[in-house]
């Protein structure tokens, strides 16, 4: 009987310390919130800090409207008409999502700009010399712009899925009862989707507030820009702490907005058998509407700058030496590969712990430490920072016990941005692992029990080879994530450590955008192949 | 007296009233035990406490002298020498017949693993089964292997949670004289939850009814089953009639 208590202290043990170590950084901004102020904080917050919050709003709100308008309108018309080339946009649609916001943002300008293929074309075929300003996509429209063709699935797929999952007599009730296709579609369609819609939605918006590279490179001033200039420009990481809190203060006001939207109304459906809809062929214009449509927008997403970006691959292919090519690669997957192996193992342990222990603790302290993700990559990376110069500081007589000659250690090392990684995509990893434990239940656990075998033992003969689907796709989602991350990567990585991300920004940052083409190339396939392969995934999984 | 189980009550954390109130009742060794209730009756819970899936808030259990359960101490099902069949099997998919039936087995040496493993799946009926996997077996073999695997490390007590719910009604006939059967093969001690009569009637050397969480009676099959009673009654009608007839 001790024994097995002990077992069963041993993983509570782990997962709340995990879940501390988790969740602890960021308590360091909520401090910070009250430290006393400095002269740069009182001049930003009279000058600059509303133009922050309205600028914000502004990308915010844009990008919210319009990513629902085009997700919407594409999602409805996938799940309910018949028309040329559906089959290929249903899943072709989604890979916009593949090209990260910034890789999007630098091709495009340099699809527009003064050098682009449209003014080179306008001049040297047609002799048109235009004025520059009309082809500016380095502002504020720009970045919505570069927002919503590039997030869009994000509320595309949700809904669609959602949709592909309702009942037909819900539509036809609708029709049948003399509402025209529109006014289905506002009256019964928006209405029943509204969760997943606003799911989706909030999914971009987060997406938008932890965003750095675009707006950096449009020279736009955010939430996000600022906390790194004051931090890098002025070396004042107390004011960038107090920005990081008000920025974390718009994120949780994001997430109740949510939470007030989605209201107590869960939809579901009241029979047990699902018909699902029969699609409706579309005919002559409107058929050719459609499809136009979707091409459209899956050019402007994915072909368009995809094409552009294979152009300056051959163009430059040879002038980065492979060698130092392949040290990118090797880095990122490195990191990435560390960081997701880490955040997969916390969250098999964090996941048994709920399943082992009842109660509220059990179940809310996972909740916690998933907020992770919806916390912008500014803030944690000052979180982490204030953390581990913290440790480094009281490690310093250690340091000096074993003879090093410095106090930074940790702080200066790549534990620091795995740490940061963790804390930023556990929720990612923890999601997938939690829904495999629901899958695969209490029984076969409780069977290995009853046939003599300890916690720990059944988890590594009995959880771990069933959980191996959840563990794989985690483990993918996790390292795509941390492949594409940009923010933290840029200001946590130890010295002249490039990774292929940091490589793409700093070319792109340098104009050298042609040479930052082949590590995007190569960040947008890995991605879209994972995409696809997710997609065939979920559509296998029975309804 | 092999087992005795003393005033065991319980309640789940979300409902104020009790899943089971002062439950009590002696077990002799080989004896089949039937609790039957309709849902919701507690019996269910009795199972998962006797397995150590659920702390009691109250009471004892014993098996000869090993304390399984009482104030001070508590077992970890691990620990405790029970069995379980569970209702939908929890056979492990990713492992063969023979591995699941091995799985607890982890003490026995190499040739008595072995040996003990031929010995269950010829107390099954599925002696050509060993390698192949759950999903490639029906529903009645699938389980005969939760039973294997269940009594193959010998334990003290075997529980049966449902054994007939996910079987076909051509089937359940049977299969309940097969588990008898293999029950008193096996010699061992079981008890099994069922909300159906004719299962309890069929198996049982002895029967608990349970309703609310409270023991209503317990006795034998023949004395406390209306299916029973009726049917004596009408036996004892025809064999009036025939008298009558007769004079």
């Amino acid at each position: 009987m001790q024994r097995s208590l002990k077992n069963i202290n041993v993983w509570t043990f782990s997962a709340v310390a995990i879940m501390a170590l988790l969740f602890l950084p960021n308590l360091t901004i909520v401090g910070g919130i009250f430290t006393p102020t400095n002269d740069n904080w009182a001049h930003m917050k009279e000058h600059v800090l509303w133009s922050f919050v309205s600028t914000s709003l502004i990308l915010v709100v844009a990008t919210a409207v319009l990513t629902i308008s085009i997700g919407l309108s594409l999602a409805w018309l996938i799940a309910q008409y018949q028309f040329p080339l559906r089959n290929f946009l249903k899943w072709a649609l989604i890979l916009p999502l593949s090209i990260p916001p910034f890789i999007g943002a630098y091709t495009y300008h340099g699809i527009v700009n003064y050098t682009g293929v449209i003014q080179t074309t306008l001049r040297d075929r047609f002799g048109m010399e235009v004025n520059p300003s009309h082809f500016d996509i380095m502002n504020l429209p720009g970045a919505i712009f570069i927002y919503t063709i590039f997030l869009y699935p994000y509320v595309y797929t949700i809904t669609r899925i959602f949709l592909s999952q309702q009942s037909a007599s819900l539509i036809e009730t609708s029709r049948v009862l003399g509402k025209g296709p529109w006014g289905t579609f506002f009256r019964v369609v928006v209405p029943i989707s509204r969760v997943s819609i606003i799911g989706g939605a909030s999914l971009v918006v987060l997406e938008v507030l932890n965003d750095y590279g675009v707006v950096k490179y449009y020279g736009i001033q955010t939430f996000t820009t600022a906390i790194f200039q004051t931090w890098f420009g002025l070396g004042d990481i107390e004011t960038s702490i107090k920005l990081a809190a008000s920025l974390m203060g718009f994120v949780i006001l994001v997430l109740m907005i949510e939470k007030l939207l989605r209201g107590r109304r869960q939809y579901s459906y009241s029979t047990t058998k699902v018909r699902p809809l029969p699609l409706i062929q579309l005919t002559g214009w409107k058929a050719a509407g459609a499809t136009g449509f979707g091409l459209v927008i899956m050019s402007l997403g994915f072909f368009i700058p995809v094409i552009q970006l294979i152009d300056w691959t051959i163009l430059t292919f040879g002038t980065i030496p492979m060698a130092e090519f392949m040290s990118y690669v090797r880095n990122s997957v490195t990191v990435a590969g560390i960081a997701a192996t880490v955040i997969i193992a916390f969250a098999l342990i964090v996941g048994n712990f709920g399943r082992l222990v009842h109660g509220k603790m059990a179940k809310l302290l996972p909740r916690l430490s998933i907020l992770g993700y919806s916390i912008p990559g500014a803030v944690i990376a000052v979180a982490v920072v204030t953390a581990f110069i913290g440790l480094d500081r009281s490690l310093a007589p250690l340091y000096q016990a074993l003879g090093f000659d410095t106090t930074l250690v940790l702080s200066v090392s790549l534990i620091m941005l795995i740490s940061a990684y963790i804390i930023r995509f556990f929720a990612i990893g923890y999601n997938s692992i939690e829904s495999g434990y629901d899958k695969i239940g209490t029984n076969f656990r409780d069977a290995s029990r009853l046939l003599g075998m300890g916690i720990t033992k059944t988890f590594f003969k009995v959880d771990v080879p069933m959980l191996k689907g959840a563990i794989i796709s985690g483990f993918i989602i996790v390292f795509i994530d941390i492949l594409k991350e940009i923010p933290l990567t840029l200001i946590l990585r130890p010295f002249n450590f490039d990774t292929l991300s940091t490589k793409v920004f700093q070319y792109a940052s340098d104009e050298k955008i042609m040479e930052a083409s082949q590590a995007s190339l190569l960040i947008i396939g890995i991605s879209a192949l994972s995409i696809i392969v997710f997609y065939k995934f979920i559509e296998k999984e029975p309804k | 007296m092999f087992i005795s189980i003393d005033n065991v009550c319980f309640s789940y954390s979300n409902t104020k009233t009790a899943a089971l109130d002062q439950f009590s009742m002696t077990i002799e060794k080989g004896e089949v035990i039937s609790i039957l209730g309709p849902s919701g009756s507690g019996k269910s819970t009795v199972l998962r406490l006797l397995a150590g899936l659920e702390k009691p808030e109250d009471g004892s259990f014993n098996i000869q002298e090993t304390v399984i359960f009482n104030e001070k101490k508590f077992l970890q099902p691990e620990k405790r020498g029970i069995g379980m069949v569970f209702q939908d099997y929890a056979l492990f998919p990713h492992m063969t017949v023979a591995e699941n039936i091995m799985f607890g087995l982890f003490r026995f040496k190499k040739a008595a693993k072995q040996e003990r493993l031929q010995e269950v799946l010829e107390l099954v009926e599925l002696e050509g089964f060993a390698d192949r996997y759950p999903y490639q077996l029906s529903g009645g073999q699938q389980q005969r292997v939760a039973i294997a695997r269940a009594i193959a490390p010998k334990p003290h007590l075997i529980l049966l949670d449902e054994p007939f719910s996910n079987l076909d009604a051509e089937l359940q006939g049977k299969i309940r004289k097969e588990l008898r059967d293999i029950l008193k093969k096996a010699d061992i001690t079981s008890v099994f939850v069922t909300h159906d009569e004719n299962d309890a009637h069929a198996i049982a050397d002895r029967i608990v009814k349970l309703k609310d969480g409270k023991i209503e009676v317990i006795g034998r099959p023949c004395d406390i089953l209306n299916i029973n009673r009726q049917a004596v009654v009408e036996a004892v009608a025809l064999v009036e009639q025939r008298d009558m007839m007769s004079v």
